[in-house]
């Protein structure tokens, strides 16, 4: 009788835990082999069958991050280091830019005082939803004419497309969530509504602010597009430069491991640290 | 939302203008983009070259021209193959694990974490990392398929199993936007009545067939928005392995927009293909926005 009772119970959890390995060897053996192909040398990469144990060299990381003997020995900056930081500029200014612009935006949408403000939401969320060329192969030809082509200028302003829709969006549902009489209260003691917004609202919002800035900081470093088609020498991001780097020499794999590594480093710290917030920033933006 | 139970001070006037100032700046800088957009409509209707500012309207020629390319036909039928592909495994296994992971369990919280990490990788990255993966001699997926008896498999370098490996790609980096949407519909079904159909006798699978799914069916719409609509754009993952290749197996529209303004510099061309798109994106995106529009006045109704 109580095997009888035992026996389903086994199986189920049996089946749940076939289930999480198979999760988890699906999620995770793509970046732990990539990881482990970083820290090794040419010979361990081209081994057949793969090796797992291996005595590991930090020789790639050294290569992308401080430059390989000749351009160490020129003493020129290595240009994947220079692609890294050019990402930092423009991901980094593109959402302060988005922060001081779409937090008031964000609270004037959430209050929904103003006609229209759901048509408002929904045109940010339709920029979402075009394709990127379709803005972004005439803003090339624009952007060759003024002169904001390979500009961090024009990388931050272009970036605005994917960081202010994402603050807004996320930001309003985190302002939805304030009870109204919080207001009403710093009113009464005779606050205007910048003064409400700046000395009472946005500290109680500030880790929704914040998390909405992470995950519009990722998206930006992440994407290709703009980067590929506005950006020369001067203001690569990472994403085109590694890509580049692949073209020009394919046999490369530890170089092009290495710099894959430290180019989803964004968003895998925020993924171990900030988990939390960044899924309720990315279930607000998309569900309400 | 209105807020109809708002303070008197929310509707003055000068409180008006206040909040019309707090959304003038965004709305700028997004409408400026409408700026290039509508440049781009007409470039579509000239042979404007990438590099030399002079061109000719042409009308809809640059149109017509594609009409007359089967290259231009491949492209539409892969972005739609691609699009539906991803929507029949990524939709189906994002619930799964959204189910697994609401199973309360020890490991429900390292697993959460986990789950949502390709989501974050660039997704050139996450190509680059699966091309190397998929190198057909020496990579690391043939030698597991073939230490568990498998065949191996060509991966991206044959035009038969070139769209399905893409497809993995994508499946990898964004089916933890599924779960995470799902995770948070599920989240939300009301407890009290799962409960009540299970004092009266209902099994796990009908919970979820007659009250977990319903309740889910506007966050899985949701999901499909988000997913048709950036499936119907690839380009970045597309971009790092295959460029389209080969044989145009994996070329998109998207792709073959690109390969067009800059290997072939024909900008107006380029722009047409991006038009014709864009009026894909708008109407399918449009259709599953107005029938999600139409599930949430229900559930509110109700």
């Amino acid at each position: 009788m109580r095997l009888e009772r035992a026996l389903p119970r086994l199986g189920r959890s049996a089946l749940l835990a076939v289930a999480y390995a198979a999760l988890a060897f699906f999620v995770l053996f793509p970046i732990v082999w990539i990881l482990m192909m970083s820290f090794k040398d040419f010979g361990d990469i081209i081994a057949y069958p793969p090796r797992f144990l291996f005595t590991p060299t930090l020789a790639n990381f050294e290569e992308i991050l401080l430059g390989s003997a000749a351009e160490q020995a020129a003493g020129e900056t290595p240009e994947f280091l220079h692609n890294l930081l050019n990402s930092i500029i423009i991901s980094g200014g593109a959402v302060i830019v988005s922060a001081l612009i779409g937090v008031p935006a964000a609270f004037a949408l959430a209050r929904g005082v103003l006609r229209g403000s759901v048509h408002i939401r929904f045109t940010f969320l339709s920029f979402r939803f075009a394709p990127e060329l379709a803005i972004i192969l005439p803003l090339f030809v624009i952007y060759k004419q003024v002169g904001l082509y390979d500009s961090y200028v024009g990388m931050i302003l272009v970036n605005q497309l994917i960081t202010l829709p994402l603050v807004i969006l996320i930001t309003t549902g985190f302002f939805r969530e304030i009870p109204i009489e919080i207001e009403e209260a710093a009113v009464l003691d005779g606050a205007g509504i910048w003064m409400t917004l700046t000395k009472v609202l946005v500290p109680i919002v500030m880790p929704g602010i914040a998390s909405a800035m992470i995950i519009a900081f990722i998206f930006s470093w992440n994407n290709l597009v703009f980067g590929l088609v506005l950006a020369g020498g001067e203001t690569r991001p990472v994403t085109v430069g590694i890509l580049q780097a692949m073209t020009f020499d394919q046999i490369k794999w530890g170089l092009m491991a290495a710099a894959a590594m430290v180019a989803a480093v964004p968003g895998m710290i925020a993924a171990v640290w900030f988990q939390k917030q960044i899924i309720r920033g990315l279930t607000l933006g998309a569900v309400k | 939302m209105t807020r109809e139970d708002a303070p008197s001070f929310h509707f003055g006037r000068r409180a008006k203008l206040t909040y019309v100032v707090m959304l003038v700046p965004a709305l700028l800088l997004l409408f400026a983009s409408l700026y290039p957009f509508l440049q781009g409509i007409l470039t579509a209707l000239t042979n404007r070259k990438l590099y030399l500012p002079d061109a000719k309207f042409i009308g809809l020629g640059n149109f017509e021209a594609l009409a007359n390319t089967a290259v231009f036909w491949t492209a539409l039928s892969n972005t739609l193959i691609y699009t539906a592909l991803v929507v029949i495994i990524q939709i189906p296994l994002g619930l799964g694990i959204a189910l697994l992971l609401d199973v309360p369990t020890r490991l429900r919280g390292f697993f959460r974490t986990t789950v949502v990490l390709p989501l974050l990788v660039p997704p050139v990255v996450a190509g680059l990392m699966w091309k190397t993966m998929m190198q057909p001699q020496s990579g690391v997926l043939n030698w597991l398929l073939q230490s568990v008896g498998l065949p191996p498999f060509s991966w991206l370098t044959d035009p038969a199993t070139a769209m399905i490996s893409v497809v993995l790609i994508d499946t990898w980096v964004f089916t933890p936007f599924a779960v995470i949407i799902l995770l948070a519909g599920l989240q939300s079904v009301p407890t009290d009545i799962e409960e009540a159909a299970r004092v009266d006798g209902a099994n796990a699978w009908q919970v979820f067939r007659l009250i977990r799914l319903p309740w889910l069916l506007p966050y899985i719409v949701l999901v499909a928005l988000f997913r048709v609509a950036d499936s119907l754009k690839a380009l970045e993952i597309i971009y790092a392995t295959t460029r389209g290749g080969p044989l145009n197996a994996t070329r998109t529209l998207h792709i073959m927009a690109y390969e067009e303004a800059y290997r072939w510099s024909s900008l107006g061309k380029a722009m047409a293909i991006v038009f014709v798109l864009w009026v894909i994106c708008y109407l399918i995106s449009g259709l599953l926005l107005g029938f999600w529009h139409k599930q949430e006045k229900a559930r509110h109704a109700a």
